[in-house]
């Protein structure tokens, strides 16, 4: 019987722990639709409810306030909802509050927001009408952001012409001071090649004069025709001349450029150099476009020279001597 | 031919079925009740079977959430899992895999120890001593199953939904606060009464089913194994014909 | 006979019991006097538990009647047929002890049934008692599954006579138990029915108990009574019906 007993009592605490469970789950669901507790009816009339039914909840400031009750077609254009609010709330609510339908996050239910207005203004009492906010809807709110992105899309068209016709100008190239600088300098560059080759190829050629002169190598024997050693004497005076000029211009760029990067670093700004004068950017242009000219033709001069059979072996020897040199050179670095 | 005569026996069980199903309220509902007996049944009934149902439930709970998970990540509202969970556990799944456990285990025992009562003379016996077997054996337990499945659906819930919450756990991180909130903000009255009544009629089916076929139980070792068989799988097969019947009636009253 | 004067316990006149198209019992016709051992032998299926059955109410007879103690048990409502039951008592062949409960609770049962009033005081003693007629009292609390057949079937007669009953129907008491039990069984039911002074029928196929019970022996074959007379008187006749039960 004593087992009896004890069975009993474990009947008894497996009944009443599931009926303590489902009374709890009661009661918290009657909590959560306001059946218990003394709460209290308002009021709001709204023109649409977009999707609002009973048992949505009602939140005041955002804080869970209540449930709609009840919802009441009035006449074509307005609705009657009655929310049965909770008591602690109610003495919070003014009479001036305002109601609007909402939506819980993005896609959720939909809840009636209750906000407060500043301003003076009686609690609320039983049965009271709200003030009604109509608030755009998830649809109207799509609409409205499609209507900006066109906006935004034609503004963007408009701006996107100016900027292109902003970039074409003149001025912008010339703003650009950088670029001006770089290619200035690798003018200047090109410019000390050219010389340094110049003088090379003229030292070169004293040699080969003197070489044929004293009847050495086997140009020798041809160069008893006058002609080719009058047109080769020519083409070393040329040669002297163009290093010549070459040597002025470099200097007069070197001016040129030294001004420009004085200006510069006193802080007058690119901006400020470039608009000096514009007359100055395109003097700048016409002596590099010349320059450029010059050194072109010097070296169509030389690659004449170079191709002409006769100095053939010459350059040849020069390029044997500077492989071997190149050679030796790998060779020793190699061993080290 | 012989299908004529299997539908006739189908016909014919049904109707034994449904006659023993008015004795039950005929003759089960009327003094004198069999109190000792009946809280005997229920504790075997009911106290029994909750380690069994606790664990099925509980898989279930975490399974489940395991499960949903990725198709609510795939729609960015995994924040919904304990609300899809709560839901699907406190309307479906808890009273039905609880019922269905309850029906493997209870059906059958009552299946096979009234059919092996039966076929040791045990009910005959009975008789003879002045109680009557519908009252004492059957009566006792379909009241049992009747009340005692609703009680284990509802404890089974509550571990179901612990299950879930750990399972919402294992990959993210929510409290039990802010889960249990979740979970009863979006339950209702609508969701929570119509899956406990089901449960009383889940709970009647498997003690009536159970009971009838120990009771009718043929001779022999093979008799009674056969009864305990075919107490679950007709009583499982009426839990889901009832729990159809009872989302249509539901659906009726607008209560879903 | 010299008992022919005695009161008449159980008169059975005409019955007819039938399962679905075969007749089990067709016309039967019994007396069992006050204090008279009735034997009942027959085939198997030939219808000797249905007979027992129908007179405890378990069955419904088709037609015929059947008088306990003068009263018509076919006729009776269910409270009506408690109340006879009470002075019947009924050796299940299977013993039908009830599984779930203790020896002692088996024994209860019937008691606190079917005399509500009882005190517990005189329940315990009365199982005492029964336990201990039968020499079991030590199974007191031990469960039907921990005993032997033998015992089983000695604790199932306790539990039939707790209720004094007038008249006790057995059910093949000695089927499935070897000889010697079987002994201990039968001289066990001659012993409570010299003390109790009960009528009984008694329904077997095993010759040796025939022998040592009957006082008047029937023989059941197409649910007629075919011969009725002694142990004696049977083995004496050349009918082959008869004799194929003494071979």
């Amino acid at each position: 019987m004593g087992n009896q007993k004890v069975n009993n009592i474990k009947l008894g605490a497996f009944v009443l722990s599931g009926l303590v469970l489902m009374i709890f789950a009661f009661f918290i669901i009657g909590r959560n639709n306001n059946i218990f507790g003394n709460d209290f009816k308002l009021k709001v009339r709204f023109s649409n409810l977009n999707g609002l039914t009973k048992g949505n909840n009602v939140l005041f400031s955002g804080l869970q306030a209540g449930t709609v009750k009840e919802i009441e077609l009035i006449n074509d254009s307005t609705i009657e909802v009655t929310m049965q609010i909770n008591s602690k709330v109610k003495s919070f609510i003014n009479k001036n509050a305002v109601a609007a339908v909402g939506t819980e996050g993005l896609m959720g239910n939909k809840v009636v927001n209750i906000s407060p207005v500043k301003g003076m203004s009686q609690k609320v009492a039983e049965g009271d009408l709200l003030q009604a906010k109509n608030m755009a809807n998830m649809d109207e709110i799509i609409e409205k952001l499609a209507q900006t992105n066109n906006n935004v899309a034609s503004i963007s068209e408009v701006l996107k012409g100016t900027v292109l016709r902003i970039d074409s100008s003149a001025i912008l190239k010339l703003i650009n001071d950088e670029s001006i600088g770089i290619s200035l300098k690798s003018s200047l560059e090109n410019i000390y090649k050219m010389t340094s080759n110049a003088n090379k190829m003229t030292i070169g050629l004293n040699h080969l004069v003197n070489d044929i002169k004293k009847g050495k190598g086997t140009a020798g024997l041809l160069l008893t025709d006058t002609l080719v050693a009058g047109t080769l004497k020519d083409a070393v005076v040329q040669i002297r001349a163009a290093s010549v000029n070459a040597n002025s211009m470099t200097l007069q760029l070197n001016k040129m450029v030294k001004d420009l990067s004085h200006d510069l670093s006193n802080g007058k700004g690119p901006i400020n150099t470039l608009l000096k004068d514009s007359l100055m950017a395109k003097n700048i242009s016409f002596t590099m476009e010349n320059l450029q000219k010059g050194t072109d033709g010097f070296n169509q001069n030389m690659e004449a020279l170079k191709h002409n059979f006769l100095f053939r072996g010459y350059f040849r020897k020069l390029e044997r001597q500077k492989k071997e040199q190149q050679a030796e050179l790998l060779k020793a670095t190699q061993q080290r | 031919m012989s299908l004529v005569i299997r539908f006739k026996n189908f016909l014919d069980e049904t109707g034994n079925i449904a006659r023993f199903t008015g004795r039950f309220f005929s003759v089960g509902i009327k003094p004198r009740y069999e109190h000792k007996e009946f809280f005997n049944q229920c504790y075997i009934i009911g106290y029994r079977s909750l380690p069994l149902v606790g664990l099925t439930a509980f898989i279930m709970g975490l399974v489940l959430t395991m499960q949903l998970r990725p198709s609510l990540v795939d729609y960015g509202v995994e924040s919904q899992l304990p609300v899809m969970v709560g839901l699907a556990i406190v309307r479906e799944i808890g009273p039905v895999i609880t019922a269905l456990i309850f029906a493997g285990k209870i059906g059958s025992s009552i299946g096979a120890e009234l059919g092996s009562m039966k076929v040791t003379e045990q009910i005959d016996a009975m008789t003879v001593s002045g109680i009557k077997p519908f009252k004492y054996l059957v009566a006792t337990r379909v009241l049992a199953t009747t009340l005692m499945l609703p009680l284990l659906t509802i404890l089974g819930d509550a571990i179901s939904l612990f299950g879930a919450y750990l399972g919402v756990n294992i990959r993210s991180v929510t409290s039990f606060d802010l889960f249990f909130l979740q979970v009863f903000k979006s339950l209702d009255f609508s969701d929570v009464l119509p899956a406990i009544t089901k449960t009383l009629f889940f709970g009647f089916a498997v003690g009536i089913v159970g009971c009838y076929k120990g009771f009718n139980s043929t001779k022999g070792t093979q008799g009674v194994g056969i009864s305990a068989n075919s107490a679950v799988v007709l009583s499982s097969v009426l839990i889901f014909i009832i729990d159809l019947l009872a989302v249509q009636i539901t659906e009726l009253l607008g209560l879903n | 006979m010299e008992t022919a004067t005695k009161e008449q316990v159980i008169v059975i006149k005409d019955l007819v019991k039938a399962f679905g198209d075969k007749k089990i019992l067709d016309g039967f016709n019994l007396t069992v006097e006050k204090g008279s051992n009735v034997v009942i032998l027959g085939k198997s299926g030939s219808g000797k538990s249905v007979l027992i059955k129908c007179i405890i109410g378990l069955l419904q007879s088709d037609s015929g009647s059947i008088h306990v103690f003068k009263e018509n048990i076919s006729q009776m409502t269910e409270d009506e047929l408690d109340q006879a039951r009470s002075k019947i008592g009924f050796l299940f062949q299977s013993n039908a002890l009830y599984d779930s409960m203790t020896i002692r609770e088996n024994l209860e049962f019937p008691l606190i049934r079917h005399w509500v009033d009882i005190s517990k005081e005189e329940v315990e003693r009365l199982v005492n008692e029964a336990l201990e007629n039968v020499d079991l009292l030590h199974t007191l609390d031990m469960m039907p599954s921990e005993l032997s057949g033998g015992m089983l079937k000695r604790v199932a007669l306790a539990r039939t006579m707790i209720l004094r009953p007038e008249v006790i129907l057995y059910d093949e008491p000695t089927t499935g138990l070897d000889p010697v039990t079987s002994r201990e069984i039968e001289n066990l039911i001659l012993k409570l029915q010299k003390k109790n002074h009960t009528s009984s029928i008694i329904i077997s196929h095993d010759m040796n108990c025939v022998k040592n019970t009957a006082d008047l022996v029937v023989l059941l074959l197409e649910g007629k009574c075919y011969i009725k007379g002694t142990y004696e008187e049977l083995k004496q006749s050349t009918d082959e019906n008869i004799k194929q039960f003494f071979e």
